[in-house]
C-alpha cells in the first residue's frame, strides 16, 4: 500500500512538475479557504479539490483504477478534476477585487513568471498545410495512392513520416505503423527488423519481408544505406520527392494487380 | 476549401449545436437563457446523441457502419435542432426577447441594463485578444502528437473506408472491433463533420475543431465566472484574462490539461479536460449557487433568481455523464464520480437527500456506459 501511494506521489509530482504555477493555486485556494463566505462555492473550489487529491493518493483508488479495467497510465487524469485554473482566477480576483487594475496586472505577471508558455514545445511547427501533416508526405502519398477506386496499396515508410500517412490517405496501409516506434510496447515485425534494425539494409533480407506482406513501395530516405544498390536487387526508382527516394517493387506489384483485376471481375 | 465548405462547418459547427441547445430553454430559468448557454446545453445534447446512435452502430455494424452512422445522427440532429427553433417560436415572448436581449448586455429583473465600465471593456478586449492570439496558433501552427497516428487515422478511416473501429489505424489492415477506444466517438464525430461539409477529416481535426473548440471552452468558462462573480461582475473580465493565461501558461507538464488543450485540442481526450470535467462544475454551479436567500434585492443579479426552474441542468448533467463517453471512456467515469461526490456535499450541506435522488439518476447514463465498457473490455460481451 505505502508503495502505491509514494507510485500516485510521484505521479502528482509529475504532473504538477513541481512548477510555481501549483503554489500560486495552492495559495489562491488557502486564500479561499479563509475569505470564502459563500459556502456552496466552498463546497466546489475548497473541500472538493482536496478531498479529490487525498482520494488520489489513497492507495485503494489507484488499485480499484486500474482494477476497472482503465489504463494505469491514464491515473493522472483523475487530477483533472481539480480545476487548477478555476480556483487561481477565481482567488487572484476576490483578493485583489478592491484593487482591480494592479490586481490583473500582478495575477497576470505571477501566471507568466510562473508557468510554463505551452507554444514553446518542440513539437509545435509552421503548419504547411491545413492538414498541419508535412507535405513531403502527402506529395508521396499522392504518387502513390491507387488510381482504382476502393483499392488500396501497401508501403513501407520511414519512422519520420510514418505517423502521417495514415492521416491522410486511408488507402495506404503500411506493414508496420506507429506500434513499432514505441519501444516500451515492444511488438515485432519482419520488416520492420529488416529495415530500421540493421545499419547497412540487407536487400535480400528486406525484399524477402515486404514480398511476405506484399509491400508494392518501399520509400526510403536518401541517406539509407544498403548493402546492395536498390536497382540493383529489382526495384524500381519511381521518384525522388524532397530527399526519399520512392521504390515499386514490380513482384509485389503484378501480384497485387492481379488480385484487383480478379476482384473486378467479380464484382462485374 | 470553398465558401460553400466554410458555410456548411458553421452549419454543423455553430447553427445546428446552438438550435439544440435551445430545447433546455424551457427548463431552466429566464436568466439562463442565454446564447452561450444555448450552444453548450446544445454540445453536451450532441455529443450524448452522437454516443446514443454511434455505439450501437460501432458494436453491430460490421461494414459501411460510417454510412449507417450518417444516416441516423444526421436526421435525429436536425429534428432536436428543429425542435429547439420550433419551441423558441412558440415561446417567443419568454424566450426569444431574452436570447436578442442577453446577446447585448447582463439584464436586470425589471429589464434595465447593466452597462459594462470602460475599464472593463478594455480587459475584455484584451481578453479577446488572447483568445484571438490562441485562434491563430491553432491554425497556422502545426503540433504533432503521436497520438493522432490512432485518433487521426481513424477519422479518415470512417471517411474513407466507411468502417468504424474495425481497421488498425496504424496499419490499415482489417482488425477485430477495438473495444477500448471503440466507445469513444469523437474521431466519428470529426469524421461526420468532414462528411457533411466535404472537407478532408484531418483537415476538419487539425485545423476546423480548434477554432470551436476554443471558444466553446471559453463560453464554458465565461458562465462559470459569471456564476462564481455574479455579486462583482466588474471582476468578470479579470478572471477571464487569468484564464486565458492559465491555458497558455499551464503547461508546467505534458499531463496537464491546458497542455492538451492548446496542443491536442482535437482529441477527445482534450476535450475531456477542457470541456467535460469544468461542464460538472458547471451544472453544479447552475445548481446550487446561482440562487441564494441571503442576497437583498440591491445585490440581485441576472443569474441570481431564486427559485427558478433547474430541471434542465440535471438532465443536462444526466446528458453529459453519457455525452463525455465521446471524449474517453475515462470522461465518464470522472463525470460520474464528480457528480456523486459533489451531490453527496451538497446533500449534507443542504440537508436535502433527495439531490442524492436527483444525482443518481442523473448518473445512471453513464452507468450503463461504463458497465457496458467493462463488459466489452472483460470479454463477457463478445461481438
Amino acid at each position: 500500500m505505502y508503495g502505491i501511494f509514494m507510485e500516485s506521489l510521484v505521479i502528482f509530482k509529475l504532473y504538477t512538475g513541481l512548477k510555481l504555477l501549483l503554489i500560486l493555486t495552492a495559495l489562491s485556494w488557502v486564500y479561499l479557504l479563509f475569505k470564502e463566505k459563500d459556502k456552496r462555492v466552498r463546497l466546489l473550489l475548497v473541500y472538493a479539490p482536496i478531498l479529490i487529491l487525498a482520494l488520489f493518493l489513497f492507495p485503494v483508488s489507484r488499485k480499484a483504477f486500474v482494477a476497472a479495467g482503465l489504463d494505469g497510465e491514464t491515473y493522472y487524469r483523475v487530477l483533472w478534476t481539480i480545476p487548477m485554473g478555476i480556483i487561481t482566477a477565481y482567488g487572484a480576483c476576490r483578493l485583489f477585487a478592491a484593487h482591480r487594475r494592479i490586481g490583473l496586472v500582478i495575477a497576470s505577471a505571477l501566471v507568466i513568471l510562473c508557468g510554463s508558455y505551452v507554444y514553446k514545445s518542440e513539437y509545435i511547427s509552421r503548419a504547411e498545410n491545413l492538414y498541419h501533416i508535412p507535405d513531403t508526405v502527402i506529395k508521396i502519398c499522392d504518387r502513390i495512392t491507387p488510381d482504382r477506386p476502393n483499392a488500396t496499396v501497401t508501403a513501407v515508410m520511414p519512422p519520420e513520416l510514418i505517423h502521417f500517412v495514415r492521416q491522410y490517405d486511408a488507402n495506404i496501409r503500411m506493414p508496420y505503423g506507429r506500434e513499432m516506434l514505441v519501444a516500451r510496447w515492444d511488438y515485432y515485425n519482419a520488416v520492420y527488423e529488416a529495415m530500421e534494425k540493421p545499419e547497412v539494409v540487407n536487400m535480400e533480407t528486406l525484399l524477402e519481408a515486404t514480398r511476405a506482406d506484399y509491400c508494392r513501395y518501399l520509400v526510403m530516405a536518401e541517406g539509407k544505406r544498403t548493402d546492395v544498390p536498390p536497382e540493383d536487387a529489382g526495384l524500381v526508382l519511381l521518384e525522388t520527392i524532397d530527399g526519399y527516394r520512392i521504390y515499386e517493387d514490380p513482384v509485389t506489384a503484378q501480384v497485387t494487380e492481379q488480385w484487383l483485376e480478379y476482384y473486378e471481375n467479380e464484382e462485374e | 476549401m470553398s465558401v460553400l465548405n466554410i458555410l456548411c462547418l458553421i452549419l454543423w459547427l455553430v447553427v445546428v449545436p446552438f438550435c439544440m441547445g435551445l430545447l433546455f430553454f424551457p427548463l431552466v430559468g429566464k436568466s439562463f437563457r442565454t446564447p452561450a448557454m444555448a450552444l453548450t446545453a446544445g454540445y453536451i445534447l450532441l455529443f450524448m446523441l452522437l454516443e446514443l446512435i454511434g455505439i450501437p452502430v460501432v458494436l453491430l455494424a460490421v461494414y459501411n457502419g460510417f454510412t449507417l452512422f450518417v444516416r441516423l445522427f444526421t436526421p435525429c440532429i436536425l429534428l432536436c435542432a428543429a425542435a429547439g427553433i420550433l419551441i423558441t417560436l412558440y415561446r417567443k415572448k419568454q424566450s426569444g426577447a431574452y436570447i436578442y436581449e442577453m446577446s447585448r448586455a447582463a439584464v436586470r429583473p425589471d429589464n434595465t441594463k447593466r452597462e459594462i465600465s470602460l475599464e472593463g471593456k478594455i480587459v475584455f478586449g484584451l481578453f479577446l485578444i488572447l483568445v484571438g492570439f490562441q485562434l491563430y496558433m491553432a491554425f497556422t501552427q502545426a503540433s504533432f502528437d503521436g497520438d493522432d497516428a490512432y485518433y487521426g487515422a481513424q477519422a479518415v478511416a470512417a471517411q474513407q473506408l466507411d468502417t468504424l473501429y474495425r481497421v488498425n489505424p496504424y496499419t490499415g489492415r482489417s482488425a477485430p472491433l477495438d473495444v477500448r477506444h471503440g466507445l469513444a466517438l469523437f474521431p466519428i464525430w470529426e469524421a461526420w463533420l468532414g462528411r457533411m461539409s466535404g472537407v478532408h477529416a484531418t483537415i476538419v481535426s487539425h485545423t476546423i475543431v480548434p477554432l470551436l473548440l476554443i471558444p466553446l471552452t471559453y463560453i464554458l468558462y465565461y458562465q462559470i465566472g459569471k456564476i462564481l462573480l455574479r455579486k462583482k461582475k466588474d471582476l468578470l473580465p479579470m478572471f477571464m484574462v487569468v484564464m486565458a493565461l492559465w491555458q497558455m501558461f499551464g503547461n508546467i507538464s505534458i499531463y496537464t490539461p491546458e497542455t492538451f488543450f492548446l496542443t491536442r485540442t482535437w482529441q477527445g481526450k482534450s476535450f475531456a479536460g477542457s470541456f467535460v470535467i469544468p461542464a460538472v462544475i458547471w451544472l453544479f454551479l447552475c445548481l446550487f449557487v446561482t440562487s441564494d436567500e441571503s442576497d437583498s434585492s440591491d445585490e440581485f443579479e441576472v443569474l441570481n433568481d431564486t427559485g427558478e426552474r433547474k430541471t434542465g441542468f440535471w438532465l443536462l448533467l444526466a446528458c453529459l455523464n453519457f455525452a463525455g463517453g465521446a471524449s474517453s471512456s475515462l470522461a465518464v467515469l470522472l463525470s460520474c464520480l464528480m457528480s456523486a461526490g459533489f451531490s453527496v456535499l451538497f446533500a449534507l450541506r443542504e440537508k436535502r437527500f433527495g439531490i442524492l435522488v436527483k444525482a443518481g439518476l442523473c448518473c445512471v447514463t453513464g452507468g450503463v456506459y461504463v458497465l457496458l465498457y467493462l463488459l466489452l473490455t472483460h470479454g463477457i460481451i463478445r461481438l
